[in-house]
């Protein structure tokens, strides 16, 4: 290639190139949108509670009422099991689904829960997360986090991390210049027994009939399990 | 032993109202106090038991209840039925706790961002980390290369280290191992002192450097007091956000060429020396201030001296004569004089500050929004270095024959600081301003840079004399400037979090005194992350790099060192053709596509 040649082509010119460029990335900018959180309902060292906005209008129900006896036991109900990509999809075998949430975990989450349900419109969704320990507790945290929204009678439940270990820290503890972004939300699929409350609604999401369900079932976790009132609450 | 909290009793410590009541609020500030002395000192005694544990199996995180499910439900419907007692109940649960406790081994390994190994009480832990960027480049190159780079990036080859044009046909493809690093690092004794080893071994991409395993980086840091933390060791200097971001994280294969040459110390972005500084995570104003060698890796300013005959004071550097400015007063002629062993410059020491304020939320570092921040994150900081007494060569034009400072002058042109070289001992002041935006996946930077060169031989440099040691008849053309160089960039993920697209322009005039010289970069970049993090990535990144190669530089342009009629070639020790002949821009498109693993 000539000198004269790359002279034409060399500079495109560079500054109206990164112009372009960066028009084009503004022309964008109102494409990829994530759901985002419009306020924190909740937080403490054990739970955080976000409502989120979600771009294409849902048109949930909220505010929802239930009480948190309802919501626990229909988390009770719940149980997930991690998706496999493809190809692995077709050959790995099955693991069987597992409880999404522990007694301890639906005990401090449920009241919350309830709460945040009525304290969201019908654009927004309850973003949950429920914090442990993670394995190494200076640099991660063990995150059970996803969220929830209800159009009458369903009640929808999408699981982003189960006991994912989650940095706690924008960069690495030890590697300072590295940033450590959360891990992706996860595929997992989700299931509810008994089976036949787990239905699919009319735009093809999966939900919880919770109407149904709570008509046929006890909403207590048992003797002895009562849930605590969320600090704060009447 | 020490405690561990088991997730039952955690959630309902942690439930409990925040808020205490004001009889209790100053004995809880008390026995705060205590337990922070406690932690500081990790003399934590106490013992605790769990209702279970998160394990991994099968690279999953499960709780596994302490107590055999058959059991406690054996032991729960004696409760009910009142078999047993309350007291019973909880004594022998507290008991097969413990039982499991003490019988599980105190150490635990797993994967998460690297293998790590830890004891169970976390006052050990070693992570271990690797990474990998494979690369395959495929470039264009103007005819002017043939002639080549003389002035920013020569090559310093031979025992005598005298200066290469660096040159090449048109074309170039070719694979490189661009990356290859170990990392080992964690904590001892207390979460809060820590270490980090950083090994490398990569493809060398110049002659003068030639690829072996190398030790990067190696420090402890103490984190114990959130405003006064210490690192101590070989890093990278805290000085520009483009240097202090890593490589793993960027918006491109790799750093613009500026802003590789404005590293706090002219050579190289890492150095050995200690830093005190905040924690970023904490306070939204940050300070970094550090002293340093000032002399890049491995090395020290042992490595850097001058050339001194054996009188004392009388400058050295070449066979059978003085070298300018010379007959130094009472200095003889004709002694021995390659003696290159005089080191005037160990007791300096380079400073670097740095200051930072994260106006909204925190930027953080690496270069995109890959997090894709909620709410915008802004950041804007500033720097300052100081690394006095840096030898380029004995200021007598005759670099070539110069055995000095080969170490310096070699980090300094592998970085595109070349242009300096030849000037004696020079002082670098370094400054910088950045700026970072973040927010929905957006992110933009920019950065300027300047860098005032104080030599300390003031004068034109003399580079032509009729005998040795005599008076000076030709002097350089013209004194180096200073440098100065700006940077903008910008990113957007079209797919949050997985694909970005990217573009740069950074602006470089490598000596303000001279014209011809801009070096002008653009750079796009297509970029895949595909599990949403930096850990795994393929960057598709095209270049453009036009570089002036106008103005003097010392030893490379005419006149060149002479010593004798200049019209005879002999009165030339280097030859008497210059480098830059033409001094033509050379211009550079090229395609880099990257896989990056690091795990």
């Amino acid at each position: 290639m000539s000198s004269g040649n790359i002279q034409c082509e060399r500079r495109g010119d560079g500054v109206s190139l990164c112009v372009a460029l960066l028009v084009a990335v503004a022309m964008l900018g109102g494409c990829a949108r994530l759901p985002y959180t419009t306020k924190t309902l909740h937080q403490d060292r054990r739970v955080v509670i976000n409502a989120q906005e979600e771009l294409d209008r849902p048109g949930y129900t909220h505010p929802a009422t239930l009480s948190r006896s309802e919501v626990a036991a229909i988390l009770a109900g719940l149980s997930t099991r991690e998706q496999q990509r493809l190809p692995l999809r077709w050959f790995a075998e099955e693991v069987p689904p597992k409880a999404i949430f522990r007694a301890d975990e639906i005990e401090v989450l449920a009241p919350y829960l309830a709460e945040a349900l009525t304290k969201v419109g019908p654009d927004e969704r309850v973003h949950f997360e429920v914090i442990a320990p993670g394995l190494n507790p200076s640099m991660s945290k063990d995150s059970l986090g996803g969220w929830v929204a209800v159009r009458d009678p369903y009640l929808y439940l999408s699981l982003e991390y189960f006991h994912v270990q989650v940095p706690i820290r924008t960069t690495d503890l030890y590697d300072y210049n590295y940033p450590t972004p959360p891990p992706l939300a996860k595929d997992y699929l989700v299931y509810f027994e008994p089976g036949r409350f787990w239905v699919t609604d009319q735009k093809g999401r999966r939900g919880v009939n919770y109407r149904a369900f709570l008509q046929s079932a006890p909403t207590t976790n048992g003797p002895g399990r009562e849930l605590r009132t969320p600090a704060g609450t009447p | 032993m020490e405690a561990e909290i088991g997730m039952t009793g955690m959630a309902r410590v942690l439930a409990k109202p925040s808020v205490p009541g004001n009889a209790t609020i100053w004995s809880i500030r008390l026995l705060c106090s205590l337990g922070s002395l406690l932690i500081f000192f990790q003399t934590i005694p106490a013992a605790a038991v769990e209702s279970g544990r998160l394990v991994e199996k099968d690279g999953k995180y499960v709780f596994v209840e302490s107590m055999d499910p058959a059991v406690q439900l054996m032991l729960d419907r004696s409760l009910k039925s009142g078999l047993i007692t309350q007291e019973d109940y909880d004594r022998v649960q507290r008991e097969s706790e413990m039982r499991t406790y003490l019988l599980q081994p105190s150490y635990k390994a797993w994967y998460d961002r690297g293998f790590n190994f830890s004891m169970n009480d976390n006052a050990f832990l070693l992570k271990i980390r690797a990474r990998l960027a494979i690369r395959y480049t495929q470039r264009e190159r103007n005819d002017a290369w043939r002639v080549g780079d003389s002035k920013n990036y020569p090559e310093l080859l031979g025992v005598f280290g005298d200066y290469r044009a660096n040159r090449s046909i048109d074309e170039g493809s070719s694979f490189n191992l661009k990356r290859m690093r170990l990392y080992f690092m964690g904590h001892l004794i207390s979460p809060d002192f820590k270490y980090y080893i950083q090994l490398a071994g990569e493809t060398a991409e110049n002659a003068q450097n030639p690829g072996a395993m190398s030790v990067l980086d190696a420090n402890v840091q103490s984190t114990h007091i959130p405003w006064l933390n210490v690192q101590l060791g070989q890093y990278k200097v805290y000085f520009n956000r483009s240097q202090i971001n890593s490589t793993a994280a960027m918006q491109f294969t790799d750093r613009s060429l500026a802003s590789e040459a404005f590293t706090a110390s002219g050579l190289n972005r890492r150095d050995t020396g200690i830093t005190i500084m905040n924690d970023e995570e904490v306070y939204p104003v940050n300070y970094y201030f550090g002293v340093f060698n000032g002399s890049g890796p491995l090395v020290n300013r042992f490595a850097q001296f001058t050339s001194e005959e054996p009188t004392q004071g009388c400058p050295g550097g070449q066979t059978g004569g003085n070298p300018f400015p010379s007959p130094a007063t009472g200095c003889p002629i004709n002694q021995r004089n390659l003696n290159a062993n005089y080191r005037s410059s160990i007791n300096q020491l380079m400073y670097a500050a740095r200051l930072q304020w994260n106006i909204m939320g925190r930027a953080g570092y690496g270069e995109g929004d890959i997090a894709y921040s909620e709410s915008p994150q802004m950041v804007v900081g500033g720097g300052y270095a100081y690394n006095p007494a840096i030898n380029t060569s004995t200021d007598n034009a005759f670099v070539g024959i110069d055995l000095a400072n080969l170490n310096f002058r070699r980090q300094m042109a592998t970085i595109g600081n070349a242009r300096i070289l030849g000037q004696g001992v020079v002082d670098l002041s370094t400054w910088t301003l950045d700026y970072a935006l973040k927010y929905r996946g957006f992110s933009f930077q920019s950065e300027f840079w300047f860098r005032q060169v104080n030599r300390h031989n003031k004068g034109l440099p003399c580079v032509q004399t009729l005998t040795q040691g005599g008076a000076c008849t030709t002097f350089a053309p013209g004194q180096y400037g200073n440098m100065t160089g700006w940077m903008v960039q910008s990113g957007y993920y079209v797919i949050p979090r997985k694909l970005e697209l990217a573009a740069r322009y950074t602006f470089w005039d490598p000596d303000t005194n001279s014209g011809g010289d801009l070096i002008k970069q653009v750079d796009v970049s297509l970029n895949w992350f595909l599990f949403g993090t930096y850990d795994h990535q393929i960057m598709v990144t095209y270049s453009n790099v036009a570089m002036g190669m106008g103005g003097f530089a010392i030893g490379r342009s005419a006149p060149l060192p002479a010593v004798g009629n200049p019209a005879l070639a002999a009165s030339f020790p280097s030859g008497n053709v210059p480098l830059d002949q033409g001094q033509q821009t050379l211009i550079e498109n090229a395609i880099r596509i990257q896989y990056q693993l690091f795990f």
